[in-house]
């Protein structure tokens, strides 16, 4: 990281690394205290990636699903439901 | 740290609102340029439902650029795109989009320049500096974040992006029941009411109405 120590504390920092760390699926099961940069990026790099599988798939789903979207559909019911709320 | 429920609430109607006036709800798409309309609006409306940040400039630069999305434009600065939205009780808005997509398309063109700027940390070449390298790929506009800022954005974006996903399993969830229901009389399978919960509208500020809803018979998913 960057020294900018005039401006942002190390304190600052270290809640953010701990936050982001926190995210991450695998730091549930870990409870150790720091872990190095180059791991935590890494992992934070395969969840990323990981997500914007899972949002692609989804998106896969859900142009499924809304292949019969007429006016009279439930699922036009529905997402007008949504939209009043 | 979880996405606020604001977020979630926008970044649920943004989507619905930009998919219903693309190509999803017209039949004559084929099932790629739905899915890609989908994506799209997902992507669109996380970042304008977040707001102002680095990583959602960036990501609808990015968007706005992709040959494919050239009606995103017209969809984003509100113009009305020629295409009745059957659906669709109010235009796509967004009050803020004009000033995002301006500000955006101008940190692109600043920033493009500083992309090869020389890297002043003492780190280059080790493994912390080619994963950081890697991450400024998968964050939108982190080409020209650094240190503290990239590290903040990604928890941001990281934030939003599960906040996707979630919106979006449950959406579906809710769509697949009520097709498999959708010769029965059920009202409202448990996927929605978990959506709607979600959302916060207003089923549960009517107690009487949450407390009858809850009670109904459990429906499989």
């Amino acid at each position: 990281m960057s020294g900018r120590g005039s401006r942002i504390t190390d304190e600052e920092i270290n809640e953010l690394v701990s936050k982001l760390q926190s995210l991450l699926p695998e730091s549930r099961r870990r409870n150790t205290g720091r872990v190095s940069a180059s791991k935590l990026l890494k992992e934070t790099c395969t969840y990323i990636k990981s997500l914007h599988r899972e949002v692609d798939d989804l998106s896969d789903r859900l142009s499924g699903l809304m292949v019969t979207m007429d006016s009279n559909s439930p699922q036009a019911d529905i997402i007008r439901s949504l939209l009043r709320s | 740290m979880q996405a606020a429920k604001s977020f979630v609430q926008a970044f649920l109607k943004q989507m619905l609102l930009g998919i219903q006036l693309s190509a999803v709800s017209h039949r004559s798409g084929s099932l790629q340029e739905r899915k890609s309309a989908i994506k799209l609006s997902a992507d669109v409306a996380m970042a304008v439902a977040r707001g102002s940040k680095k990583w959602t400039r960036g990501l609808i630069a990015s968007l706005s650029k992709e040959e494919q999305n050239r009606s995103f434009r017209q969809f984003v600065l509100g113009k009305d795109f020629g295409r009745p939205a059957k659906l669709c009780h109010s235009s796509w808005k967004i009050p803020r989009s004009k000033n995002i997509v301006r500000r955006s398309l101008r940190f692109l063109s600043k920033r493009k320049s500083n992309i090869r700027a020389p890297n002043s940390s003492v780190l280059a070449g080790t493994l912390v500096e080619k994963r950081t390298q890697v991450l400024k790929r998968l964050v939108p506009g982190g080409e020209s974040m650094d240190g503290f800022s990239l590290l903040d954005e990604t928890l941001d974006y990281v934030t939003c992006l599960q906040a996707q996903v979630d919106v979006m399993q449950k959406l579906m969830t809710t769509l697949e029941a009520s097709k498999h229901r959708a010769d029965s009389n059920a009202q409202c399978p448990k996927a929605k009411l978990h959506l709607l919960a979600m959302v916060g509208s207003c089923y549960s500020t009517r107690k009487g109405l949450w407390k009858r809803l809850s009670k109904r018979p459990k429906l499989t998913l």
